[in-house]
């Protein structure tokens, strides 16, 4: 039997109106929402109600400074945060309903002890550090979700496939021991973070795992990092939660990167992130980016098809790009710096 | 190691174009080193944003034309926000040198004014390791008075 697939979402859909030219629009969660219905799951997919992240809940992953600024920014109608990033008079609303929902995924899956959720919202949270937004993000969806679980003694993995770097959440969890963060990303590349040395602060020297692929990169390369490269440090960790930023813009189509993976690609990547959840119920999907329309609507049914073992014919996994190598050199690399942050953490 | 360093943002907005001469006569009054930082964002490396050609021939013209020896002029661009790079320039200057100055103009590409939230050069002014100066889009060039 199928398990069941919980859709906390779609937000985004009308409000943070970023303009018809801005990639980071909202036609994408449309596109993503054809993605879903190409399951022909029809009324089985679970909706769960979802409202405003209240602010206390928000402050725990960011400054209460900068989200009082947030407020007050749109509420005096918005503008250019920075040459990416910008705001509307409803964004703030739009924000905390994004934020919302990955919280309501998460009860609907712990009270249900099965089935896989999945986050389709906007604006998109990974850039969104403790105190500034940046890279279309202004809350960090999956880190107030992860938040929600370590601040009841949980563990909780984070996978970021998106193709760029999430340096809000490697800010947000630098010192956490409670919190794993696994990147795969495109460098060189925005936001120009992410190289295999930044590990983790001094209470969680390791838990920082940044696994660069160069321009061109395919599929292959991705799953080795996280199935090979990771899985090691995954399985010590032992999470208890299992959290996706799942950006489709390392698509070989969308027009913000340069790697060249299929929609088949992201279905294998799940198969391997699925099989790091430690029981039924504890995997969540949180939408980040991709940008291309038609990638974003196929490798959305390819990847929850995959997950949820569906029959789906996506294009076949992409293999022989570069950056296996460098993988293999950059764990060496890594070794040598969580070494560093041991020794200057030492009494 | 080079004494100072001077280190400017350039995003090619009047405002910037503004604070890098100012930056290049400080420099060359100082005998420091320039370095003029161009950030390149989401939209940038997309093509969608409006700086995607801008490349470092005008910053460099424009800071030689103070006199500036351009043996002392760099230029360079970094994946990231403004705010961001020039604060990674800032860093990477002071293994490099005993005194770092980080300049910038007031007004961005963005065009916002006000708050903090929009504002790279009040953000700068917050974070930065290294004394920061904020050249007033409508000050004259050669002053030597930030804020």
């Amino acid at each position: 039997m199928t398990p069941p697939l919980i859709v906390a979402g779609p937000t985004g859909l009308i409000e943070h109106d970023g303009g018809p030219r801005h990639p980071e629009r909202q036609v994408r969660v449309f596109a993503v929402m054809e993605g879903v219905r190409d399951l022909d799951l029809g009324d089985e997919i679970v909706y769960p109600e979802f409202g405003e992240a209240p602010l206390e809940v928000l402050a725990r992953v960011h400054a209460r400074a900068y989200l009082n600024e947030l407020d007050a920014f749109c509420a005096q109608g918005g503008g250019d945060i920075d040459p990416d990033t910008y705001a509307r008079g409803d964004s703030w609303v739009a924000a905390r309903r994004a934020a919302g929902a990955g919280l309501a995924a998460l009860a609907e899956l712990e009270a249900r002890r099965e089935g896989v959720a999945f986050v389709p919202v906007r604006p998109p949270g990974h850039h969104a550090t403790v105190d500034r937004a940046m890279g279309f993000c202004l809350v960090n969806n999956v880190a107030v979700a992860a938040a929600s679980r370590t601040a009841r003694g949980e563990r909780v993995l984070i996978v970021d496939w998106d193709v760029h770097h999430g340096n809000g959440t490697q800010d947000i969890f630098w010192d956490d021991p409670d919190v794993l963060y696994v990147s795969t990303h495109q460098h060189p590349l925005y936001p120009g973070t992410g190289r295999p040395t930044e590990v983790g602060g001094s209470g969680a020297p390791g838990l920082t795992l940044n696994l660069p692929v160069p321009p061109g990169a395919t599929g292959d390369v991705l799953r080795a990092a996280i199935d090979e490269v990771a899985r090691p440090t995954i399985e010590e960790f032992a999470p208890d939660w299992v959290l996706v930023s799942c950006g489709f813009d390392a698509h070989e189509d969308d027009p913000l990167s340069e790697t060249r993976l299929s929609s088949g690609d992201f279905a294998e990547l799940a198969r391997v992130v699925r099989e790091f959840a430690p029981a039924p119920g504890r995997l969540a999907l949180f939408l980040e980016g991709g940008y291309d329309l038609d990638a974003l609507r196929a490798s959305v049914e390819a990847t929850l098809a995959a997950l949820l073992d569906l029959p789906s014919h996506p294009p076949p996994p992409t293999v022989g790009g570069p950056g296996l190598t460098r993988l293999r050199d950059d764990h060496t690399e890594r070794l040598r710096a969580i070494d560093r942050v041991h020794d200057e953490g030492a009494p | 190691m080079t004494a100072s360093v001077v280190v400017v943002g350039d995003d090619g907005s009047d405002g910037a174009r503004h604070a890098v001469e100012w930056a290049a006569r400080t420099a060359a009054s100082s005998g420091a080193e320039l370095r003029i930082v161009h950030a390149v964002g989401l939209l940038e490396h997309a093509g969608l944003a409006g700086a995607a050609t801008l490349d470092g021939d005008e910053a460099i013209a424009r800071a030689t034309s103070t006199g500036l020896d351009p043996g002392r002029v760099h230029w360079s661009v970094d994946d990231g926000d403004p705010c961001t790079a020039l604060l990674r320039a800032a860093d990477r200057a002071l293994e490099d040198a005993t005194t770092v100055l980080l300049v910038v103009g007031s007004r961005g590409a963005g065009g916002h004014t006000g708050t903090l939230l929009g504002s790279t050069s009040l953000e700068l002014a917050e974070h930065s390791p290294v004394p920061v100066t904020i050249v007033p889009l409508h000050g004259r060039a050669g002053d030597a008075a930030g804020r």
